[in-house]
């Protein structure tokens, strides 16, 4: 078949044109700001190297705690939205009436903003009128109440368990679409062999689950580590500083601070270790689709 | 399929089991409803758990109205009616090219695109920020739309792309025996067929769009043009005692998402799993 040799560029133009004005070229211009010290207005901007980097890891203390914060987030979430997500595909893994039903309801907070979820679940934890304290009140536990949002010791994990809420229908979703493609031989063929049934899903459906949980690792990695809408609009990083992650923090020092240097800095980082991830989990789902 | 054929006591623990997480998922959603309807006399005096003894449907008429909410959600209506179908569409073409058309470059051009789906949108912040404010297209909708479009691009792309590949060549032999030239070819070949993928690709654009924050705060700064998300966070904070308007808001805001939800909710199950594994 013919074709002029700049067809093809073409159909491409709008998408490379959009994409390179609005991500690749910004990207770079980044990395180059992170070498600099600069306001933002100044027409001026100094050239300071990798101080904006080594300044961070040395001398900004709640740079430390985001950073602190954010692996503490993405073990959590590692940890918990994938635990979690997994019991609960597991549970609706079965014949059962109304089983659509639940399903929507612990996939429906997925599809909710960050910012409706924030305000729902800090009115959740409202210190006087919240459900919580109101709970732990009736059932005779008022010690326990407290302001769980104001309170450094506390406010990151609460932020967390709204995030929990929020976030672990997807890997149940993923979870579920796994388990169904499992055939029913190799489980009748264990039966046969005298299997019980925690062996059957150790030896069985984890193994044959490995392609979902590469998928699910990857996804839930990747937002655990862009963590934002959720921290800004509940604590927006306080109680002080105590739940700032990376992406808030750059927030403030590029938005607020107008330390432009160290902001793209920090945003160099979340590149860096999210291209440890998302690298190899490209060239594993690529590498599949061409099969 | 992996179910287990088990005895009824298993079945019942099952239910059990499925009942009560369930409804501790549903706290928050039932909370925030019994607030809204609430007065904010009644929400001070009467136990938490009470039903709305009348329920105060003003609530949402004065957030709607005063806080701006309907504002915020016709701003937010139009940039994702223009974004989401535009984005398709100029995705589609850059995977018809790499797919359909003979190009060298195809599988250089498909990474480079892909390196966008590790860039964390913090990265480009600040170049974007100089680069609309030079323009004049801060807190405009084309400036908005621009810069949604432009991180709806690789996993269009990505989405797109690995569904092209699944259409059969000969499809596209039989075309050409037929006449068609490239472009009736993917109007009348392709994009037909491609129609679950697009599907669920408009879905979750749309989810995707309608749910943006991080950008939204940047790039908008005037209280006219803000989204859903933004104004939500801005009608909060001006009515942060007020709980009971705050609930109705968010419950408003909860709405248009809630509908999409319902009506599509088979495309988001099947279709996430499908999106995600390419």
């Amino acid at each position: 078949m013919f074709m002029r040799a700049w067809k093809p560029w073409l159909y491409l133009l709008p998408a490379l044109v959009i994409y390179l004005i609005v991500i690749f070229v910004p990207t770079l211009n980044t990395l180059y700001l992170s070498f600099f010290k600069w306001n933002g207005v100044a027409p001026d901007k100094t050239f300071v190297g990798l101080h904006n980097y080594t300044n961070l890891f040395l001398h900004d203390t709640v740079f430390g705690t985001a950073l602190k914060n954010n692996l503490l987030w993405v073990a959590g979430s590692l940890l918990f939205v994938i635990g979690f997500g997994l019991l609960l595909a597991l549970l609706l893994n079965a014949k059962l009436k109304g089983r659509i039903v639940f399903r929507g309801v612990f996939y429906f907070p997925y599809v909710l903003s960050g910012v409706i979820v924030a305000t729902m679940w800090a009115w959740m934890y409202n210190p006087t009128q919240g459900f919580v304290n109101k709970v732990l009140e009736s059932v005779g536990l008022e010690s326990w109440a407290q302001a769980w949002l104001a309170d450094p010791r506390t406010a990151l994990g609460a932020v967390f368990i709204a995030a929990l809420w929020h976030g672990i229908g997807q890997p149940m979703v993923l979870f579920l679409a796994g388990l169904q493609t499992i055939p029913a031989d190799p489980y009748e063929a264990a039966i046969i062999d005298g299997a019980k049934r925690y062996q059957t899903f150790w030896h069985i459906t984890l193994p044959l689950l490995r392609e979902t949980f590469i998928i699910v690792f990857a996804t839930t990695f990747i937002a655990a580590m862009k963590v934002y809408d959720i921290i800004y609009a509940m604590t927006a990083g306080g109680p002080a500083e105590s739940t700032q992650v990376l992406s808030s923090w750059m927030y403030y020092q590029t938005f607020k601070f107008a330390n432009i240097g160290s902001g793209s800095a920090i945003s160099m980082i979340l590149v860096l270790v999210s291209m440890v991830i998302i690298i190899p989990y490209v060239i594993f789902t690529t590498r599949r689709s061409h099969v | 399929m992996g179910e287990q054929h088990a005895s009824p006591v298993l079945v019942s623990i099952r239910y059990a089991v499925l009942i009560v997480l369930a409804l501790l998922f549903l706290v928050p959603i039932v909370f925030i409803v019994f607030t809204a309807l609430k007065s904010n006399a009644e929400l001070a005096s009467r136990p938490f758990y009470a039903l709305p003894s009348e329920p105060q449907w003003g609530n949402f008429a004065k957030a709607w109205n005063q806080g701006r909410l309907s504002m915020y959600i016709k701003n937010t209506l139009i940039i994702c009616l223009v974004k989401v179908p535009l984005g398709i569409l100029i995705e589609a073409f850059a995977a018809y090219a790499l797919t359909r058309m003979k190009f060298r470059w195809s599988n250089a051009m498909f990474a480079f695109f892909l390196v966008g789906m590790m860039i964390p949108m913090q990265a480009t912040l600040v170049p974007l920020n100089v680069f609309l404010n030079k323009t004049g297209l801060v807190s405009t909708y084309p400036g908005i739309m621009l810069v949604y479009l432009g991180f709806g691009i690789p996993f269009g792309i990505f989405v797109l792309r690995g569904f092209f590949r699944a259409i059969p060549m000969e499809l596209d032999e039989a075309a050409y025996i037929d006449g068609c030239g490239d472009f009736q070819k993917f109007v009348k070949v392709i994009l037909p067929l491609s129609m679950p993928a697009i599907a669920t690709l408009v879905i979750f654009d749309f989810m995707a769009t309608w749910n943006e924050f991080l950008l939204a705060q940047i790039f908008i700064t005037k209280d006219e043009m803000k989204t859903i998300t933004t104004g939500l966070l801005s009608f909060k904070g001006e009515h942060t005692a007020n709980y009971t308007l705050m609930s109705a808001g968010v419950l408003i805001s909860i709405v248009p998402v809630l509908a999409v939800y319902l009506a599509f909710q088979r495309y988001f199950v099947s279709g996430l799993a499908g999106a995600v594994k390419g």
